[in-house]
């Protein structure tokens, strides 16, 4: 399995590499991308040199899917994909199906790989076949996506010779189909005076029971709604609906032949980043290590031990 | 737009039994003509093909027209919609009842590529989780996000698009359309109120037991706990109450939404539906 991680500026390139990653993808002005975040302190045509010089693959995110543009708007868009496609992007990790359409009827196809971003989520196959039409290389799975059900998704990537990718279940946030969560931003409801997105859907939160009041009880189901209402009232508390990823599903996602592994935390600063994606390579190495010792049926209770113990980066 | 506003009842995936009670359900198909049955959010509650062809079939002979929810779905609500589809298609494909009377709502892209496959003939629209590809939103606007997104919808045979909003008269880009490179006349939505859905999720946070570390699930083991209530939830974050229904998280907004149907129909808005907490 191997490592992808964001990068941000020019001094977190050589010491992400270093900590173990093998490609390194990142956000640009002028490329709408999901998390707005932008590169900084170098151009990105320099920072291609720089990660091909160290031997390794750059990417770069354009995944927003509400990509908001005239006629002319969308020519440049395209242009200034096509012009970093010249320059040495590696790939493109997309997740409008507006802008795959474009980028499918151009007479000029792109030499980079198209990855489907996981915020436009794909849970089966039917959807899968849907997004190969227009070129996908790399499928990026949505965390609300299991391992053991996601089985189908990933037999059909592998015959169709399409690459698969996972975020690490410890450095990863929204609880919901993040790319469809509107409570990550208040775009339509409003926050209180200080408070900022991110706690209501993502692993975190305030971490204490919230208030919760019954509608419309259905007398027959009655007995149950107690027990529910304190499930919800701390699920609400931290950070919303209850979370699929998981040591076990790590490795399950590993046995199943998952070929990369995603860091992906923009915000973080240059000496997490690296700390962090030193963290994935430990955890593909551990599971890789105990299966080769133990077996793969021996190896998954050790490793989801050892995982369990792991306490922070 | 011409025509005139056409209204709907949402029903969801309890049909037409969520008008038990005396005299409901001949109040509603006086006031209705449109009535929206299936599962909007979540493959588990997902009705299989024999209960589509009944609701479609009831509401037909009394004279209304219903549009068929379907959901986002994983391998699972893939495989229980292959048949729903391919029964709506071989019933309802060919029955000159059905022409301009019978669509379907699609929340996923696999759901598209299902009906393809299985010669599903029906008008379809994108759905509510699924109209942001084609739509920017906020409290304020509604602007289609570029032209391109409206051909392939075009292309895929979608040219409904189903939101809801806060309830404020939203502007739009359709004065535009032009610079933006489509025709506001191949668009047509449909607005339910008077919620608004927030977000929603897989795992759903009213039902899926815990996930311990040593837990790699299959899928929600589904015990219908949504269908015992719905919950109103206080947020010291938020100003608003959130409510929960099952795995989707929604927003109230009671303000009024609209002055007339001239104002809906100028921002092609030509159907609206009542879509209760239920």
């Amino acid at each position: 399995m191997k490592i992808v991680s964001c990068f941000m500026e020019e001094k977190e390139i050589a010491p992400l590499i270093e900590a173990g990653a093998d490609e390194l993808y990142t956000s640009v002005p002028g490329l709408p991308s999901f998390d707005e975040t932008y590169l900084r302190g170098i151009t990105i045509e320099n920072a291609f040199k720089k990660i091909h010089a160290l031997g390794k693959k750059a990417l770069v995110a354009a995944n927003s899917s509400q990509i908001v543009l005239d006629t002319r708007g969308l020519k440049k868009l395209a242009d200034r994909l096509r012009a970093l496609d010249a320059a040495g992007a590696d790939a493109f990790i997309i997740s409008s199906p507006s802008l795959l359409s474009l980028l499918r009827s151009s007479p000029r196809r792109l030499r980079a790989d198209l990855h489907l971003s996981s915020v436009q989520p794909c849970f089966n196959t039917a959807a899968l076949r849907f997004f190969l039409r227009f070129g996908i290389r790399r499928l990026i799975l949505p965390t609300q996506l299991p391992a053991l059900e996601a089985a189908e998704v990933l037999k059909f990537c592998r015959r169709e010779g399409v690459e698969t990718e996972i975020f690490d279940y410890r450095f990863f946030g929204c609880n919901y189909v993040n790319g469809r969560c509107n409570i990550h931003l208040p775009r339509f409801h409003t926050f209180k005076k200080g408070a900022k997105g991110g706690a209501l859907c993502r692993c975190g939160g305030p971490r204490q029971a919230l208030p919760v009041k019954p509608l419309g009880v259905n007398p027959e189901r009655a007995g149950e709604v107690p027990a529910i209402a304190r499930r919800l009232a701390l699920r609400m508390g931290g950070g919303g609906a209850p979370r699929f990823y998981n040591a076990a599903s790590f490795f399950d996602f590993f046995t199943l032949g998952v070929g990369w592994l995603k860091y992906g935390v923009r915000a973080d600063p240059p000496a997490v980043k690296a700390r962090k994606v030193g963290q994935l390579r430990a955890m593909a190495d551990l599971a890789g290590a105990l299966i080769k010792e133990r077996g793969q049926r021996a190896a998954r209770p050790l490793f989801i031990e050892r995982m369990t113990a792991w306490r922070g980066a | 737009m011409s025509g005139a506003l056409e209204t709907g009842l949402r029903l969801a995936e309890r049909g037409r039994a969520a008008l038990d009670g005396a005299g409901t359900l001949e109040k509603a198909l006086r006031r209705f003509r449109w009535f929206y049955a299936g599962a909007e959010f979540c493959e588990n509650l997902l009705p299989d093909a024999a209960w589509h062809e009944r609701e479609v079939s009831f509401f037909l002979e009394k004279g209304a027209s219903v549009c068929v929810l379907t959901p986002p779905l994983g391998e699972k609500g893939l495989k229980r919609l292959r048949p729903v589809f391919k029964r709506l298609a071989s019933v309802f494909g060919r029955d000159p009842r059905a022409a301009g009377r019978v669509e379907v709502t699609v929340n996923d892209f696999g759901a598209l590529e299902l009906a393809a496959e299985t010669g599903l003939k029906l008008p379809l629209s994108a759905g509510r989780l699924l109209y942001e590809n084609m739509f920017f939103a906020d409290r304020t606007k509604m602007a289609v996000i570029n032209g391109e997104a409206v051909r392939l919808f075009r292309s895929l045979g979608v040219s409904r698009f189903e939101f809801s909003t806060t309830g404020r008269l939203l502007s739009n880009n359709f004065s535009e359309a032009a610079k933006y490179g489509f025709k506001p006349s191949d668009i047509a939505l449909t607005l339910h109120y008077p919620y608004l859905n927030l977000t929603t999720a897989r795992a759903c946070a009213v039902g899926l037991p815990d996930i311990g570390p040593e837990d790699s699930v299959r899928g929600v083991a589904c015990r219908r706990e949504c269908q015992a209530c719905s919950f109103e939830a206080g947020h010291p974050l938020v100003n608003e109450k959130l409510l929960v229904r099952g795995n989707t998280v929604f927003l109230k907004f009671p303000e009024k939404f609209y002055s007339d149907p001239a104002t809906l129909l100028k921002r092609r808005i030509n159907r609206l539906v009542y879509s209760p907490f239920l």
